[in-house]
Parts: structure tokens; C-alpha cells; sequence
């Protein structure tokens, strides 16, 4: 074997992530820096400063300051608008992880935000109701749309065996076509092409708050997802529907002979599933945005799976990943400005760290046999 | 009637050559979620190999056109060949690794667009023109009533898919081969007591898949945008996969599911026409082929299942 030739590599792969209680995290992480090296190495074929394009990615989501600033910009207002992005990015991965755990694809991620955000729009967005009506309000539509629209899905699947990946890529169409068709001919802007603004007192991210000498965009969905992400760790760990669902998720069979009502546990977890779409979408469309594009489904829904995946779909996981995924999207913007690096060099990049992170299960086999061999 | 059936079917034929190359990958039992990246990154090589040699043929040629083809066929089942390095090699998660594929696809063939426009032919610009592909009408068979409109203006693409899809057809279900793919995806420890090795035949199958995605995606950039731009990623592929579910992982019950939605949508369109309803209706209408897809699985998906060992990494010593 080529053991002898390169021992101290080895012995520092195995160091650091042979250790069987570490790797269930370590090994994402030595993905991730082998994924970021990757980037780095493509960057600099590209003729730019690699380090320079990833501190720009930082400095672009309020996590490094940047050399200038606009007036009433700084850091701290990078930051929140980085968090406002984050929200929508959360609570889609929760969505995509629940139903992962019942042994449901919900591909549907990106449609049940939008008719979510689209019914808070309409109902509240456009109301004149008091902020502090309107703004639990528009929480309460989206997850009920959203948890309605996975229900369907769940039941079709528990009563009519249809499949939910094509059921939910169906809805995702009907949504969009059904939506735009509103949008174009009821609420369009005649020049933004887009739904109406939403009004401030239904808006889940307070705009241009003025703190100190900045003005900020102060993102409350934040605070809503942290009490998702609890909630979702809670209902899997502590509860019994939570037990079901795993149940259900590892062995359909197994779950059905331990007494388990499959059917009803499914259609459970797909509407805890698309609540929490439900409320990616009142945070992506009444928050993040203030608006409606037409004829758009936006890629957060299939974002969400990966960067699910990436999380090792468990909850706390799954903090971690959006933060990254988010870094990447978020910053790309000022990294082309600021290093000319294009941005798609950045979801390059991100295609490039799941691309690594899937073969976390290989990496794990390999270390493991190398320790068996020394 | 005429118009339903000339649209309908070529918007149903592209969606169907990408299906069945699902159909493969998914019947050796490997998931396929990367049909709409395989299909972009098929269309940009021969959107770009057409834009290259463009100027040594004269306008009207055709000869581009199939040039196109061919290396779309070739760049998917280049790209595929990602996807079955992960899953038969890297053992990746099959869901994730297509998903990664789409992202990936999106972002490389974007960015190289971009790059390509602004290093070689000195313009800013993120797609490639390519026109629409001439049209041919069959002498005699056209005239035959109603049914003749199935051999009026087609697109030369049309009889080339057909062609592949009975070769397709025969190659899965009446050769040795088609029955090693088949069983690879139910019992594939059966397939390796025979004696023959399931990677094979699965890294096969993935790139026969990626080669007829490929192919499906530059037949859409040639037809409905007559360019290569990110409008090629506007989920022909989620739709194939759809069909092929549909279809129950079977080549004949899939054909019937892409014509539905063909017909749907052509009719759709020509419904908004005639009775001159604004444009905006058309939207509302666009909706058919999904809802009736919705409502027809209803009542024929009770016996649907996929194969047995879908998505499963193969792994020798489990039993």
C-alpha cells in the first residue's frame, strides 16, 4: 500500500476525523474545507485572489467589515439584511427535513411558499389592519396555507398511492400558473411588472428601522425560525408523533407491524412539512421581499434539500448549512463587484460543496478502513 | 385541431426522449432528479458547438442543427457521468446527488454562457442564438384526415426521437441487456450471482440516461426559445420525471402521460385563442395538463410502485 508514502497525511486525516464520536460532524466539516479548497483552487485559474473573493463573501453578509460604506450602511446593517435572507433559507430546509424523516420527498417546497405567501399577501398584505394584528396574522395564514397544501399531498399519497414527488411538482406548476394568472390581472404594478407592495404593518421584516446613524432592516422571522428549529428538535426527539415519524421514515413495514397508524403519520409530518414552507413563504415574500414576481418559483425549495442533506437532516444541522449556503448566495453579490469573481462562480461553489459533502459516506468507509489496516 | 396535435406533439416528444432516458437510469435502480440539469448542460454543448461552426454553413442549413444533436446527446451523458461517479462509486445519496447535479448544471452552464459570449465572439451577452429549426411536412401521409396532422410541419427532431424511443423500447424490453438494467433495479443481488457486475450496467444506464436528456433539452432550445439561456432550466425535467412516475416506470404508459401533457397544453393555448380571451388567461389555462395529470393519477396510481431497490446504494456484502 501507498501507507508509507504519505504517513503524515494519514495520520492527521485520522487525527482529526477518524475518531468514531466525532465523525458525524467532523467529516462534514473536512468536506467542506476540501470543497472550499476546490473553490479556492478554481478562483485563482480564474485569474482573481482566492482569498481575497471568500473574505468578500464574508464581508458581503455583515460578517467582516468592508473598506467603505454607503451612508447609514455599515456591518451591523449587512448583517440583518443577511439574517433577512437566512430566515426564508431555514424554515424551507425544516420543511424539506421533516418530511425527510417521515420517508417523504417534499419537492414541493417552492410552490407551498408561494401560495402561502401569495394568500398572506392578499388577505393581509394588502389590508390596512394595525401592525400588531396584522403581523401575527400573516404568520397564522402562511403556516395554515402551507400545512393545508401538504396535507393534500400526504393525503393523495396515503389514500390514492400517488407519489408525492410528482404530485408536489405538479402543485408546484398549478400554484405558479394560478398565482401568476392572479397577480397579472388582479394586483400587478404596472411598472415593476411584479404583485404590489405589501404594506409596512404586514411586512415580517421591519424596513429602514433607524438605530444609531443606520438604518436597518430588522428581520422578526429570525426570531421565529430559532423557535421553529426548537420546536422541530423537540417534536423529533421528545414526543411520540415524533417516534412515528422516524418510525415510519426507516421502515414502513416495521412501523405498520409496531402498531403505527402510517397513514395518518404521514399526512401529519407533510403538514408540519409544509407549514413550515408556509411560513418560508410569508418570510421570503413579506419579509426578505415585499412582493410577488409572476411566473417565478423561486430555487429556495430545491436549496432546501440540499442544504438539508448537507445538515445531516437534524435540526441543529441544518443551522449550520443554511449559515454556509446563505454566506455563498448572499455574498456573491458584493464578491463580483468588489473581486470581478462572477457571481455563478458562487453557486459553483455550493454545487461544489454538496458535490463533496455527498461523499461523506465514502470518506467515512475509507478512514474506517484505514484504521482497520493500521 | 391540426394546431393541438403539430404543438402538442412537440412539446411532447422532447418531454418523452428525456422520460425514457429517466426510465433507464431509474429502472437499474438508480433515482434520477438530475433529468433538468443533465438536459441543460446537454443543450449548451450543442448550443455552443452549433454557434461555433455556425459560420461555415449557410443559413438555411440544417446540417447545425443535427451537428447540435449529436453533441448534446454526447455533453449529457458527459455531465452523467458526475452523477454515476457518485452514486455507483462515491455511493452518495442519490437524491442529493441529483439535486447537486441541477445546481451545478445551472450554475456552470450560466457562467460559461456569460464567458464565452464575452471571450470569443466580443459580446455581452448570456445565451446563444440559435433560431428555430425548420419544419417538414410528409408528402402523402399528411393528407390523411385528422391524422395527417401528425405528419405536417414537423420538426426534423421529431422522427429522430421516434426513431431512438423503438430502439429504446426494444433495447429495455427485448434484449438480454434491457433485462439485466431491469432486474438491476429490483433484485440486483440476483443480477450479481448471475454473475454479472451491477455497476456496469447501472453506469450504462445513467449515461444512456444523461445522452437522451441531453438530446431532449437541445430539441427544446431549438423549438420553444430558439436560444440557449437560463430559460432552458424551467423544470422540463421535474415534468419528465413526472411522467415517467406516471407512467409507471414503463415506456408505453409514459408516451401516454407526455402526450397528455402536450395535448393539454396545446389545447390549452388554442382554447385561450379561440374563444380571444385576454393573454393572461393563458396562464390560468396552462394549468390543465397538471390538473388532469393530478386527477387521472387518482384513479390509475393504486397499483403504481417503483422498483424495488430504487435509490438503494448497491452494496456487495449486505444481504
Amino acid at each position: 500500500m501507498k501507507k508509507n508514502k504519505n504517513g503524515i497525511i494519514h495520520k492527521v486525516i485520522l487525527q482529526t476525523i477518524g475518531h468514531e464520536k466525532r465523525q458525524h460532524y467532523m467529516i462534514p466539516v473536512f468536506t467542506i474545507l476540501l470543497s472550499l479548497i476546490f473553490g479556492a483552487i478554481v478562483i485563482a485559474l480564474l485569474g482573481s485572489n482566492p482569498f481575497k473573493a471568500y473574505y468578500n463573501l464574508l464581508q458581503g453578509s455583515g460578517l467582516a467589515p468592508k473598506a467603505s460604506y454607503a451612508g447609514h450602511k455599515g456591518i451591523i446593517t449587512d448583517f440583518t439584511s443577511f439574517l433577512n435572507a437566512l430566515t426564508p433559507m431555514l424554515f424551507a430546509a425544516l420543511a424539506v427535513l421533516i418530511a425527510l424523516k417521515a420517508g417523504l420527498f417534499n419537492i414541493g417546497v417552492s410552490g407551498q411558499m408561494l401560495a402561502a405567501g401569495f394568500t398572506a399577501t392578499v388577505l393581509i398584505g394588502y389590508s390596512t389592519l394595525p401592525a400588531i394584528v396584522a403581523k401575527p396574522l400573516v404568520v397564522l395564514i402562511g403556516f395554515v396555507i402551507g400545512a393545508l397544501a401538504g396535507a393534500v399531498v400526504g393525503f393523495l399519497k396515503h389514500r390514492f398511492n400517488i407519489n408525492e414527488v410528482v404530485s408536489t411538482i405538479m402543485f408546484n406548476y398549478i400554484f405558479q400558473y394560478v398565482v401568476s394568472f392572479l397577480i397579472n390581472t388582479f394586483y400587478v404594478d404596472p411598472v415593476s411588472r411584479q404583485s404590489k407592495n405589501v404594506g409596512a404593518s404586514g411586512r415580517l421584516t421591519l424596513v429602514d428601522v433607524v438605530i444609531g446613524d443606520y438604518k436597518m432592516d430588522i428581520p422578526l422571522g429570525i426570531l421565529l425560525a430559532a423557535v421553529g428549529i426548537a420546536v422541530t428538535a423537540f417534536i423529533m426527539n421528545k414526543t411520540i408523533l415524533g417516534f412515528e415519524i422516524k418510525a415510519v421514515g426507516s421502515s414502513m413495514r416495521a412501523a405498520e407491524y409496531a402498531g403505527i397508524q402510517v397513514g395518518r403519520t404521514r399526512v401529519l409530518a407533510m403538514m408540519l412539512s409544509g407549514g413550515f414552507a408556509g411560513l418560508a413563504g410569508v418570510t421570503y415574500y413579506m419579509g426578505y421581499f415585499a412582493s410577488i414576481q409572476p411566473k417565478v418559483l423561486v430555487s429556495t425549495g430545491y436549496d432546501a434539500i440540499a442544504v438539508a442533506l448537507l445538515g445531516n437532516s437534524s435540526p441543529i444541522g441544518i443551522i449550520f448549512s443554511s449559515f454556509l449556503i446563505t454566506v455563498i448566495s448572499k455574498g456573491s453579490t458584493y464578491m463580483n463587484s468588489a473581486s470581478g469573481v462572477q457571481a455563478e462562480i458562487a453557486s459553483a461553489i455550493t454545487g461544489i460543496i454538496l458535490l463533496f459533502s455527498a461523499c461523506g459516506a465514502y470518506v467515512k468507509y475509507k478512514v474506517n478502513r484505514w484504521k482497520e489496516d493500521n | 385541431m391540426n394546431t393541438i396535435i403539430i404543438d402538442g406533439l412537440s412539446f411532447a416528444l422532447p418531454l418523452f426522449i428525456m422520460a425514457i432516458g429517466g426510465i433507464y437510469c431509474e429502472r437499474s435502480g438508480i433515482t434520477n432528479l438530475a433529468i433538468e440539469g443533465l438536459q441543460g448542460f446537454g443543450a449548451f454543448c450543442g448550443a455552443l458547438f452549433a454557434v461555433c461552426i455556425a459560420q461555415y454553413f449557410a443559413g438555411n442549413s440544417p446540417i447545425p442543427f443535427y451537428l447540435a444533436m449529436l453533441f448534446a446527446f454526447l455533453g449529457g451523458m458527459l455531465f452523467s457521468l458526475l452523477h454515476a461517479m457518485l452514486c455507483i462509486k462515491f455511493k452518495a445519496n442519490q437524491v442529493i446527488s441529483g439535486v447537486v447535479i441541477n445546481i451545478l448544471a445551472m450554475a456552470l452552464t450560466e457562467f460559461m454562457t456569460k464567458q464565452i459570449n464575452a471571450s470569443i465572439f466580443g459580446a455581452a451577452s448570456n445565451k446563444f442564438v440559435l433560431g428555430v429549426s425548420a419544419r417538414i411536412t410528409v408528402p402523402v401521409l399528411s393528407q390523411i384526415p385528422v391524422l395527417g396532422a401528425v405528419f405536417t410541419n414537423l420538426y426534423p427532431f421529431e422522427i429522430v426521437i421516434a426513431v431512438i424511443a423503438v430502439i429504446a423500447w426494444y433495447v429495455l424490453y427485448k434484449t438480454r441487456f434491457g433485462l439485466h438494467l431491469r432486474a438491476c433495479g429490483d433484485n440486483p443481488h440476483a443480477v450479481d450471482a448471475a454473475g454479472i457486475e451491477v455497476s456496469r450496467v447501472r453506469l450504462i444506464a445513467v449515461m444512456a440516461s444523461g445522452a437522451l436528456s441531453g438530446l431532449g433539452g437541445i430539441c427544446f432550445a431549438y423549438s420553444i426559445s430558439a436560444n440557449f439561456s437560463s430559460n432552458i432550466y424551467s423544470g422540463y425535467g421535474y415534468l419528465a420525471i413526472a411522467a415517467l412516475i406516471f407512467g409507471n416506470w414503463k415506456i408505453m404508459p409514459t408516451l401516454g402521460a407526455c402526450l397528455l401533457f402536450g395535448f393539454a397544453r396545446s389545447g390549452g393555448y388554442e382554447l385561450v385563442k379561440i374563444l380571444e380571451m385576454p393573454s393572461s388567461y393563458q396562464d390560468l389555462v396552462m394549468v390543465l395538463p397538471y390538473v388532469l395529470t393530478l386527477l387521472m393519477l387518482i384513479f390509475f396510481s393504486k397499483k403504481n410502485h417503483s422498483p424495488k431497490a430504487l435509490g438503494e446504494i448497491y452494496d456487495k456484502g449486505a444481504r
